[in-house]
Parts: structure tokens; C-alpha cells; sequence
């Protein structure tokens, strides 16, 4: 049986970020394939089996330092597996941990470096107002809307892909949003970003599981119309079109 | 207290009649506004005034109950106590309530003052307050829609807890809480509430705090026991065993904090078999799990206000209730701050209504909790819930933010 891991759960799931993990294992189930929604606890052993697809969630800053550390242990791993192909998302702080840095503080004050997992080209800087708002965001496979809440912007070095152009809201910039590398996303979309943004959740579960796949399934269908709601809800507010 | 207020009281009594007139029932944060804008010194001088000293309940969760139950607990021992209603914690609608009260001199006629405060709001204006005790609730992370760290949140105690007199009394298992507690000056006493292990043990998810601390408490009130709405408090040298407003380990710490605050403040006069009685003839604070007759149903309200809150309700929830209707507002600006919470006890919801109503189905239906119908209207949802047949199983519940709260009892024409 696959597997979806979800990342600290416990820990990494301040907006429920990490839920991102339930959202794929419940549409891959939907859709008939099985999959075990795997959470991996600070300490555990790496999986020696390469999952299906991997989720990282957000935490508040003063844990960022030990949750840090806590990944060390997973590095490589998360490394290879994207190397490999295998989806990852990661939301919020979980996706400037696997970046190459944060810097804590502020823009007048700066604080403390730490150095990230380096998954994503790019550093965490302070923003000089914490974005907290709606975001939406145009990427690859359409227009995804969601929810910002971050103390810092992410400068993406010129030769790194952003995961997508913000339409409305902070991003990384007020421009870019986000970050791309072969099959990891790192983006400031926070909460459950995969059920209001379906597409999304089956471009991740079409690459993790190929044809076999099939996005059509009833209980899909469903869900994806309170998300076609919640969207066209915060969308009419912001007068802008899904 | 001077005459300078004078003018102050009578233009905010105008408008309040004014803001009746205009909408009845309504309007209770205006007067209090105009109040505050035009005589800024009027809150602080007549919370100054009262001759037992003014008592301030903040923290993440908890304040109204535990406020309740404060005010009940030293008005059976025979203090006069002013309170603010649970809807007016914010700085306008304390102003408010105090206008209701409050003589052309700018006196109120009680002993004393117990304030439920929010923490922000508290925190604001702190400066212009010297309670003589503080009571903290615990410290949960992310109140829905405000989007604070735990760290701001402790920020905002420290500021009210700061303006303390003698006593702060507070969440020994609250891990923030003792950090905040170590910082106190010297000349403040600190006296503590908790749970024992064996509580602890029995909450599988914890007590919602954002950090809980690594060993109980040896002293203080403590909640030793726990199950449905009965609950043992050992405080002092007594051990009580009361009936709880509501079933629920949240509320017997409520219990307990209100205890540890009562004994405080009364001293020797405290009694413990009267305050364990008093305790037990309480009503639940609107919508904190009380069961009301609507239409000739028993319905049971329970209000989410923040994700450990709704976590701990959703968890004392029967199972399998047959019929529940969810409803989340305005009030939730993102509705991501729902998505840690278990809510797979819901089981099945007959109807998910209010503004936000598809963001808690996908939340839902996600978790696996069967969803039936959508209708975000809450007066259509609320005729069509109520007018189901009988459950099967258990009361017709239902769960609901602040906001859906407010239009399901304006609909239903329901006060408090």
C-alpha cells in the first residue's frame, strides 16, 4: 500500500496545513487506490520505501529552531525522493524550513539565520507588515485561491521557477508566489489548500500515482462543489473571476 | 467621585435609548463608544471605585463560564458584584454595561467588580485599570479570525496580568501561563488551578493548551476527578465533588479556577460546601452547551470559538447523534483555522449552514462526517432542522460560531 506521509503532524499543523495529506489520501481512496496516510513523528526511523507523496505543514516561529533540527534526520531522504519525482507540498513556515534559510526578526532589526533543509532555491526574509489575507495565485495548472498569513516575504534567486503569479495578495512579493522544483511546491497558500484547489490536489495525485488515478469519482464530485462555493465566494469578494 | 462624568452618563443613556428605539435589543456597543470618546477617563474611574477592588477573568477560553461562576460563587456568600454580560468583554461594551448601572456620580452600587475581558481588548486598556485580582484561563493557539501567535496571546495577559494589586490566580498546567507567572513581581501572590494526572490521562488530546506543562501540580485547586458533568475539586483542605454546568474536563477546570478565585477573594469567609453547591445549580452560559426548548425541542447549543474549543466540544459530543446541524459565519475570516480538529464524532450532519457553510462541509466531508444538505441562509436551516421528526438518538445539537449563534438567536427570538 502506498503511502502519503504528513510530516509532525502533531507539531506542523497550525492552520491545518498538514490535513493537505488527508485531502490526497481521501481522493486516492475515491478513487480506488489504496493508500495509508502515514504520519511521521520527530525520531521516527526514514521510511525505507519511497512514498506516494509527502506534506509539510506550518508552525509557529518559536518552534521553527527544534523542527529544524527535528528534519535534519529526513534531509537526504526528502532530497531523493524529490529527485525521484515524488510530490511534495509544503505550506507556510514548513515550506521556509525546506528553503535555504529563514531570517527571523525584522527589517530593522534583524535576528537569527537558520539555515533550511535547502529543498527550495531561496531565503525567507522579513516583511516590514505581516501579510494576512486572501491569496490568490495563477500557477501551471490554474488559478488557485486560498489564505496568506506570514511574517516574512521569499526571495526566489532569478534562476529558480516560483510556483505561480500572485493575482491578489503578498506571495513572496506581491509578484511571485511561491516556489517550483521538478515535483516540490512550497507556497504561503496556508490551511487546506489542496480541498478548496482540486486541481491542484489531482495534478499531485496524478503524478504520484500516473493513470491510475482517475479524478472522477462521486465523492469527488461532491466535495469539489462546497470547494467551487468557497471559491467563488472569496473570488466575488475580491471581484475577481475563478 | 466628581460631577464631571455627568454629562458623559446622560449623553450615553441618550444614546442608548436612542440606539433602542432604532432597533430593539440591539446597539448595546454604541453608547459605550460615545461614552468612551468623549469622557476617556469614565471606564477607569468608575472601575477604580468599588470598595472590594475590581476582578479581571481573561485568557484564550473559558471567560465566561468561569466569570459566571466567579459571580455566582461571591454572591452566595453574600457580596454585591457588578459583571459585564459575556457579549460585552471588548472595552465599548463594558462601557455599555457600566452605563446601565452607573449613577449620575459615576458610582455603581455593588462590593465589587468581575470583568470578563478579551485579551486584546484587555490588554488596550490595562493601563487604565489596578484589578485587584487576575484570573488566566489557559492559552490556546490561533483564536480563530485574529491570527496571534500564542506568543501575542500571552503578550496581551502579561500586559493585564502587569496591572495586577495582590493575586493572579492561574492555569498551573498551562506551560505560557507559568512562564508568565515566573515574571511576576515578588509582592504578588500566585495561586494555581489544574488537573491531576489521572484527569490528564483521561483527555487523550490533551486540554487544548498551546504548551502544557511536563509535571501536575502538587497544591492548588485541583480537578481530581472528572467524568461527564460531575466533577472532584480539592481545594484547601476539602474535596468537593459538584454537578458541572455542562459535561466536559474544560468545565470542571473552569470549576476549579472559579473556586481558587472565590477562596482568594473571600478569604476565611469562603465556605466550600456552599460554593460547591452554588457551583452545581448553575446554568451553562448561553451556548456552552446548554439544551434549550425551542418549539417544544430540546435542542443543545454549543458555541466554537476557537479550535481547541471546538475539539473539546466535538469530543464530549454523544456518539452517534442522529441529528446535528453545523454552522459557521462571518465571524471565521479563514476557515483554515478549522481544519486540525478532529470532527469525525459529528458522525453525519443533517444540515452545514451560515456565510461559511461550504468551508465546513469540505472540512467535514474530508474528515468522512456525512453531509447532507447545505443551506448557508440560517433562518432555513435552522425551520428545516428544527422540523425534523424526533431523533433517533440523542438531542438535536447544534454547533455554531459566534456569528451563525447570534442570527440562530435573533431568529429564534431567544435573549441572553
Amino acid at each position: 500500500m502506498s503511502a502519503i506521509l504528513q510530516f509532525f503532524p502533531e507539531r506542523l499543523d497550525v492552520n491545518g496545513d498538514a490535513q493537505n495529506a488527508l485531502v490526497l489520501a481521501q481522493r486516492a481512496r475515491w478513487a480506488g487506490i489504496e493508500v495509508g496516510l502515514v504520519a511521521i513523528a520527530p525520531g521516527d526511523r526514514v521510511p525505507r520505501e519511497r512514498p506516494a507523496a509527502v506534506v509539510i505543514g506550518s508552525s509557529v516561529d518559536a518552534e521553527l529552531g527544534a523542527l529544524r533540527a527535528d528534519l535534519a534526520n529526513f534531509a537526504v531522504a526528502l532530497s531523493e525522493w524529490v529527485a525521484a519525482g515524488v510530490p511534495l507540498l509544503a505550506v507556510g513556515t514548513g515550506f521556509e524550513l525546506l528553503s535555504d534559510g529563514i531570517q527571523f526578526g525584522t527589517l530593522d532589526e534583524p535576528g537569527e539565520l537558520l539555515e533550511g533543509v535547502g529543498i527550495f532555491p531561496g531565503r525567507a526574509l522579513p516583511l516590514a507588515v505581516r501579510a494576512t489575507d486572501d491569496l490568490v495565485v495563477d500557477v501551471r495548472e490554474g488559478r488557485l485561491v486560498g489564505f496568506e498569513n506570514h511574517a516574512r516575504r521569499f526571495l526566489v534567486p532569478a534562476d529558480a521557477p516560483a510556483f505561480g503569479s500572485v493575482v491578489r495578495g503578498t506571495g513572496n512579493d506581491t509578484r511571485s508566489e511561491g516556489s517550483r522544483v521538478g515535483s516540490a511546491i512550497g507556497t504561503h497558500l496556508h490551511g487546506p489548500v489542496l480541498a478548496k484547489n482540486p486541481v491542484l490536489a489531482d495534478a499531485l495525485l496524478t503524478a504520484a500515482f500516473g493513470e491510475a488515478y482517475r479524478a472522477d469519482s462521486p465523492e469527488a464530485a461532491r466535495v469539489d462543489g462546497f470547494a467551487a462555493a468557497a471559491r467563488s465566494a472569496i473570488l466575488a469578494k475580491l471581484e475577481l473571476r475563478g | 467621585m466628581t460631577l464631571r462624568y455627568i454629562p458623559a452618563v446622560l449623553l450615553g443613556r441618550a444614546v442608548r435609548v436612542a440606539a433602542r428605539l432604532r432597533k430593539p435589543g440591539a446597539g448595546s456597543a454604541v453608547p459605550g463608544l460615545v461614552v468612551n470618546r468623549v469622557a476617556p477617563g469614565f471606564l477607569s474611574c468608575v472601575l477604580a471605585s468599588f470598595p472590594d477592588g475590581l476582578v479581571v477573568v481573561t485568557g484564550s477560553s473559558g471567560k465566561s463560564t468561569t466569570t459566571k461562576m466567579l459571580v455566582a460563587l461571591l454572591e452566595a456568600h453574600g457580596r454585591r458584584v457588578f459583571t459585564n454580560p459575556s457579549t460585552a468583554n471588548i472595552s465599548q461594551g463594558l462601557s455599555s454595561a457600566l452605563l446601565e448601572r452607573v449613577t449620575l456620580g459615576g458610582r455603581i452600587d455593588a462590593d465589587m467588580a468581575v470583568l470578563e475581558m478579551d485579551e486584546a481588548h484587555g490588554a488596550l486598556i490595562a493601563p487604565q485599570l489596578s484589578p485587584r485580582l487576575v484570573l488566566l484561563t489557559n492559552v490556546m493557539t490561533d483564536q480563530i479570525d485574529r491570527f496571534f501567535d500564542s506568543e501575542k496571546v500571552v503578550a496581551f495577559l502579561a500586559k493585564i496580568a502587569g496591572r495586577v494589586t495582590q493575586t493572579v490566580v492561574t492555569n498551573g498546567d498551562d506551560a505560557m501561563l507559568e512562564e508568565l507567572a515566573a515574571t511576576l513581581p515578588a509582592a504578588i501572590r500566585v495561586e494555581r488551578f489544574g488537573v491531576s494526572s489521572t484527569v490528564l490521562a483521561g483527555s487523550p488530546r490533551g486540554l487544548g493548551y498551546s504548551r502544557t506543562t511536563s509535571s501536575r501540580l502538587a497544591d492548588g485547586t485541583r480537578v481530581v476527578a472528572a467524568e461527564g458533568r460531575t466533577a472532584t475539586i480539592e481545594i484547601g483542605d476539602a474535596a468537593l465533588t459538584l454537578n458541572l454546568p455542562a459535561k466536559g474536563v474544560h468545565y470542571a477546570v473552569d470549576a476549579a479556577s472559579a473556586l481558587a478565585a472565590a477562596s482568594s477573594l473571600l478569604g476565611a469567609d469562603f465556605d466550600p460546601e456552599l460554593a460547591a453547591a452554588t457551583i452545581g445549580t448553575l446554568a451553562p452560559v448561553f451556548a456552552r452547551g446548554e439544551i434549550s426548548t425551542v418549539r417544544g425541542v430540546e435542542v443543545e447549543f454549543v458555541l466554537v470559538q476557537n479550535p481547541a474549543s471546538f475539539q473539546l466540544n466535538v469530543d464530549a459530543l454523544d456518539e452517534r447523534l442522529d441529528q446535528v446541524l453545523v454552522a459557521m459565519g462571518s465571524d471565521v475570516r479563514d476557515p483554515a483555522y478549522f481544519w486540525p480538529v478532529d470532527t469525525r464524532r459529528i458522525g453525519r450532519a443533517r444540515f452545514i449552514s451560515g456565510s461559511k457553510a461550504a468551508e465546513i462541509a469540505l472540512q467535514l466531508a474530508y474528515q468522512g462526517v456525512v453531509v447532507d444538505v447545505v443551506e448557508p441562509d440560517i433562518p432555513t436551516a435552522i425551520d428545516a432542522f428544527l422540523a425534523l421528526p424526533a431523533p433517533s438518538s440523542g438531542l438535536k445539537t447544534i454547533i455554531f460560531t459566534a456569528d451563525s449563534m447570534r442570527r440562530t438567536r435573533a431568529h429564534l427570538g431567544m435573549n441572553s
